[in-house]
């Protein structure tokens, strides 16, 4: 693929204190973005006018699963080869960006998902162990409901898809918890490829994870629920 | 007529007025009125002929009629309820659609102005 257009697609839901450093740090890469304000409550859509940002203001909540497919939406309309999902609180490092395209570039994958359980010298500082021990049982779960292939971190919010991704991201996506769920629907089907590649992650510089921790029980069970639900058989990708 | 009768009588011919006014002044949908409409209209039938349902319910192993009529009005209910919760599931679908489609021409539109 050359020269692809690349579109960051950064939700933003009460980010007001990380919002204008991801800002400047994703202005100073001279990619695409768009930024998908989800009716916050807070500062972050008077922030993202003043500095002329690019950005959706999305005049009602809809939650992260209805915020992130807003900007696969916009990514598809305006025909972006590439769209990468980045959040707002600093948690992702943009110079892992060129790393995370590169298997969509070279043909390999359709899905590419930033992990940071890749590479296990690499040690995160990220998560709790807890969060971490959550993550795996998920990562087994759906190890084995897809018949033996492998995400490390289902959860990471860091991905890259390309146009064929796009396009079905748009249509429909996870409106809860949407990446374990996405990830786990093109796991199943045998038209996507998903690969993986480590990459660092920061420590949450602001805002809290959409996953909190009295929450996480919830949210662990919500996913399980809606895997099975999926592997029923409920309205296929392929 | 007992006096049971009679109120059950007039509460159904009561909501069952309440249930028209409501159509009338179109808050409620027709579509949506029926199942509400059929209800009083059951509850006033059985209230004038008490005896197919007592028969029916002892029938069934019911210690009362009471006790029947409960259980089937529950059941209905609960039909009804779910039949919401689905409609329900159905406007957050097309809701979500509608604020990510009009907040993205919001976008087209402000990206035109600038330049």
């Amino acid at each position: 693929m050359q020269n692809p257009k690349i579109l960051l697609i950064i939700p933003a839901f009460n980010e007001e204190k990380t919002i204008l450093n991801t800002l400047n740090l994703v202005k100073a890469t001279n990619y695409d973005y768009i930024v998908i304000n989800d009716g916050s409550t807070d500062n972050t859509a008077n922030i993202l006018y003043k500095n002329n940002a690019n950005f959706i203001d999305l005049f009602s909540n809809l939650g992260i699963g209805g915020a992130v497919q807003t900007g696969y939406k916009y990514a598809y309309d305006n025909n972006y080869d590439i769209a990468i999902q980045v959040d707002a609180d600093g948690q992702h490092d943009i110079s892992y960006i060129d790393s995370l395209i590169e298997p969509i570039k070279n043909n390999e994958a359709d899905l590419v998902i930033g992990s940071c359980f890749v590479d296990k010298k690499a040690k995160s500082k990220r998560s709790s162990k807890i969060r971490r021990i959550g993550i795996r049982i998920l990562s087994n779960f759906i190890f084995i409901m897809s018949g033996g292939k492998r995400v490390y971190d289902p959860t990471s919010g860091f991905r890259a898809a390309n146009r064929k991704t796009i396009a079905l991201f748009s249509e429909k996506y996870p409106l809860e918890y949407p990446e374990p769920v996405s990830n786990y629907e093109l796991l199943r089907s045998k038209h996507y490829v998903i690969k993986e590649v480590p990459v660092r992650m920061n420590k949450r510089a602001g805002g809290k994870s959409s996953i909190r921790s009295w929450k996480s029980a919830y949210a662990a069970f919500n996913v399980i629920f809606s895997i099975l639900i999926l592997s029923l058989g409920r309205k296929k990708y392929d | 007529m007992t006096s049971l009768q009679i109120e059950m009588s007039i509460t159904a011919i009561v909501s069952f007025i309440l249930i028209l006014i409501f159509l009338k002044r179109s808050s409620l949908s027709v579509k949506n009125s029926l199942a509400w409409l059929l209800l009083p209209l059951i509850c006033l039938i059985i209230a004038i002929f008490p005896e197919p349902l007592s028969n029916f319910s002892s029938w069934l192993g019911f210690e009362t009629p009471s006790n029947f009529f409960f259980l089937i009005f529950i059941g209905v209910l609960f039909a009804i309820c779910f039949f919401l919760t689905i409609s329900i599931s159905k406007q957050q679908k097309i809701i979500t659609k509608l604020v990510q489609e009009v907040s993205i021409l919001k976008n087209k539109d402000s990206n035109g102005k600038r330049k």
